[in-house]
């Protein structure tokens, strides 16, 4: 993973093509934050700290701030603007074109039988189609096994903004490992009972049958976030909350 | 230019749940406003405030013009308020929102109507020559309850203004630079503050301070009340809405009294200490300006 | 005026923005903030390429021809320096505030018609780059830029960050900005010059954008721009990937 020297790079820096990661078989992937030039030059286009990883024969530029550009495969939390005759108009983030989502895109839907739902209402979906020509495309079902996997609207609770850094450590498979945020489990543990859906467009929905609940998982995230708290402060943090709750 | 959307279903329900409930989102009392900060420029009359994540900058200068022919003996004062994109990207240069020409009008009326400058005293060749203040409101960061906040920006950079000294010696003017002689206060007769209150439920029985955007797009009703540490009530505004009982206004009212007297106090305090650090930078600077004669 | 030497800055000031940045230099304050890439109005569009707007506000008065002037001279810099083919029919919107401009004081200004100019152009630039790296928009490079003035007489003849006295006796003023890749990205001059004394300009301005760092100052120009961008957003990254 990360090398012991982070290596920061700037928009138009020439990466040492020493840092390239080479690998017998696997292409080497180009992730965010960087662009290729034919034939071989490699470079930044944001500010960030350099990433390799050799496994994967990957690199890409880690960075946190921004607004969130739709990717494939992303899940987000997006807000029905308006529906037309096939299709829901979503918003991801605000001031953006709006992204589709088919009315059949989700778990057993068919011509006569739909979902309805408001304007104004939350839905949590996946990318489909990014491409900068064309508006994103969102789906509520999975397309290889026709199920849902925890996609569709979200009824009741709470949305959140935090930074996209936060939304995808809070996404990592392991994001208390990797991602160092724990504060979600640690108000688990404390006997709060909520549930918790994250979008990469840098929004978190929580639901739970207390207002008091809901408000407190955000107040944890929030203070998280801007305090950019690590695992220890972040368990101060659980505590705090929770004595000031009783 | 695109439009600001609206905050999502579950985000109104939760919301208004939690104020029935008693819970602001930020954790905050009802009554409760967000941290205020505020600091100075190091040019006069430059004020920097901000109430949690709202950010205002005014910038109040002065400059030497003709009165206006139907009032010989005052001077000129304006206030200037053009939301800029940077605000929010809603708003459009060149191009007034209602919430800019509200903005506005409640300065005007709080700060000029009020008569907090004297503007007699920006006088100086009776119907020749008078001064002309400006201040310039700037909206850095939009998060709710811009009222208060520019209002509290406009008073403070006014009061930490200083312009530059004149003399008026047998019908000729002269208007010293800062080099020549140290500028002046304005003539400044009471400190007025704006407290806006938002209210929610059928019948607007749930009265919040300080609110932030999301709460501001979900209120049914907001009162602005500006008045001063004396507790003189400048204006009332409540623009439309739900219909609110005056028994709770009248309590509004009286809390409204304990901020601006909050406000005061923290504005002087600040002042004060401004003054304390410009003393040093003062004393320097002459010796400065000798060296460089 | 007690004009900083260095140059200061900071980024992601404000919360609700994309991104934003304050720098401060040689008097000049700026505040910027960055959003995008957003929906462009119908009018903006462009079927290829993002729209890249700049708007300048005076910090007291009302804009005028003057800004409308900067604006265009940015935003044509800076749509060289976004990735604008990225974004197509989107547009990207920097809007910087002037919070400071040094102040003469030997002289009364007027302020109601603000009079900006070519040396606030920097700071300007220098603010619109740090807030777009704060925002993370894809850029193909950064840039450095400086003012220098051609001055009739004294020890030096070329005057960098020059003061707005010497500004009043200065025969004319250059704006110029280097790309990181050492190319000229921005030339605008005012006044009468020749052309040998524009070639000098040019490389002091070049030795002033694109010199490396060296300790030892026996003729100091001005200050490392591109060190300076580089340790400013370094900070910013190792503060954002604290978990890293």
């Amino acid at each position: 993973m990360a090398t012991a020297q982070p290596l920061y790079v700037l928009p138009g820096d020439t990466i040492d093509p020493s840092l390239i990661p080479t690998h017998k078989k696997l292409p080497l992937r180009l992730g965010p934050g960087l662009r290729h030039i034919p034939p071989s030059a490699i470079v930044p286009t944001v500010a960030g700290q350099l990433v390799a990883d050799h496994k994967k024969n990957s690199m890409w530029v880690e960075y946190n701030g921004g607004r969130y550009i739709p990717a494939p495969n992303d899940l987000v939390i997006g807000q029905i603007q308006r529906s037309a005759a096939d299709f829901y108009f979503m918003n991801l983030t605000p001031f953006t074109s709006n992204a589709t989502l088919p009315q059949l895109a989700f778990e057993g839907a068919t011509k006569k039988n739909r979902p309805q739902l408001a304007s104004g209402a939350l839905v949590y979906a996946r990318v489909v189609l990014a491409n900068r020509h064309m508006d994103p495309e969102l789906e509520c079902v999975s397309s290889s096994t026709g199920k849902a996997e925890g996609l569709g609207p979200l009824t009741g609770g709470m949305a959140f903004d935090v930074s996209l850094g936060l939304a995808r450590r809070l996404l990592m498979a392991r994001s208390r490992e990797e991602g160092k945020v724990e504060i979600l489990e640690l108000l688990g543990a404390e006997g709060l009972a909520f549930e918790t859906a994250v979008g990469r467009n840098g929004k978190v929905w929580v639901g739970s049958d207390s207002a008091k609940t809901i408000i407190l998982v955000g107040r944890a995230l929030r203070e998280t976030d801007d305090g950019k708290l690590d695992v220890d402060q972040q368990k101060k943090l659980a505590k705090r909350l929770i004595r000031e709750m009783k | 230019m695109p439009r600001e959307i609206e905050p999502s279903l579950n985000e109104k329900q939760f919301v208004l749940q939690a104020l029935q409930e008693k819970f602001r989102l930020d954790g905050r009392q009802f009554d409760q406003y967000r941290p205020l900060e505020l600091t100075f420029g190091d040019q006069y009359g430059v004020a920097d405030v901000a109430f949690g994540k709202t950010k205002i900058l005014a910038k109040a200068s002065a400059e030497v013009t003709v009165p206006y022919a139907d009032r010989p003996l005052d001077g000129v004062f304006a206030i200037a308020t053009e939301l800029s994109p940077m605000a929010s990207p809603a708003f459009e240069v060149n191009r007034p929102t209602e919430t800019e020409v509200l903005l506005s009008r409640l300065l005007e009326k709080t700060v000029r109507r009020s008569g907090a400058l004297d503007t007699e005293s920006l006088c100086l060749v009776a119907g020749q020559k008078c001064w002309s203040i400006r201040v310039d409101v700037h909206v850095l960061s939009h998060d709710g309850n811009l009222i208060d906040t520019a209002c509290f920006a406009v008073v403070a950079a006014l009061r930490h203004f200083r312009k530059p000294d004149t003399s008026v010696e047998g019908g000729i003017l002269t208007v010293y630079t800062p080099a020549e002689r140290e500028p002046v206060p304005l003539s400044w007769l009471h400190s007025p503050f704006c407290v806006t209150w938002s209210f929610y439920g059928d019948r607007g029985e749930i009265a919040v301070l300080d609110a932030t955007w999301t709460e501001e797009q979900i209120r049914v009703a907001s009162c602005t009340i500006s008045l001063n540490r004396h507790g003189e009530i400048c204006q009332i505004s409540k623009l439309g809405g739900t219909p609110v009982e005056a028994v709770a206004l009248l309590q509004c009212t009286s809390i409204a009294l304990t901020k601006a007297k909050d406000f005061s106090v923290f504005l002087d305090k600040k002042l004060a200490e401004d003054t304390k650090k410009r003393n040093i930078g003062g004393f320097m600077a002459e010796l400065r300006s000798e060296n460089d004669r | 005026m007690a004009a900083s030497t260095e140059p200061e800055a900071a980024l992601s000031v404000l919360p609700r923005a994309d991104g934003s940045a304050t720098y401060a230099h040689a008097g000049y304050t700026v505040m910027g903030s960055v959003n995008g890439p957003i929906e462009a109005s119908r009018r903006d569009e462009h079927p290829y390429e993002a729209h890249v707007d700049v708007i300048v506000r005076p910090a007291a008065g009302v804009g005028g021809t003057r800004e409308r002037h900067l604006e265009s001279i940015l935003q044509s810099s800076l749509s060289q320096l976004i990735l604008v083919k990225n974004f197509p029919r989107q547009l990207i919107q920097i809007v910087l505030q002037i919070e400071a401009t040094p102040e003469n004081d030997y002289v009364n200004t007027k302020l109601v018609q603000a009079s900006l100019n070519f040396p606030v152009v920097p700071a300007l630039l220098q603010t619109a780059i740090l807030a777009l790296l704060s925002a993370a928009v894809p850029m193909r490079e950064t840039a450095a830029s400086t003012v220098v003035a051609v001055v009739p007489q004294g020890a030096k003849r070329l005057l960098v960050d020059p003061v707005p006295r010497d500004l009043e006796a200065a025969h004319s003023v250059h704006v110029l900005a280097f790309t990181s890749q050492d190319e000229l990205l921005l030339a605008e001059s005012e006044g009468d010059f020749t052309v040998k004394e524009w070639d000098e300009v040019y490389e002091a301005a070049k030795e002033i954008c694109c010199r490396p760092r060296t300790l030892d100052e026996e003729n100091d120009v001005g200050p490392d721009l591109r060190h300076f961008l580089r340790t400013t957003l370094e900070e910013k990254v190792a503060e954002d990937l604290y978990w890293k």
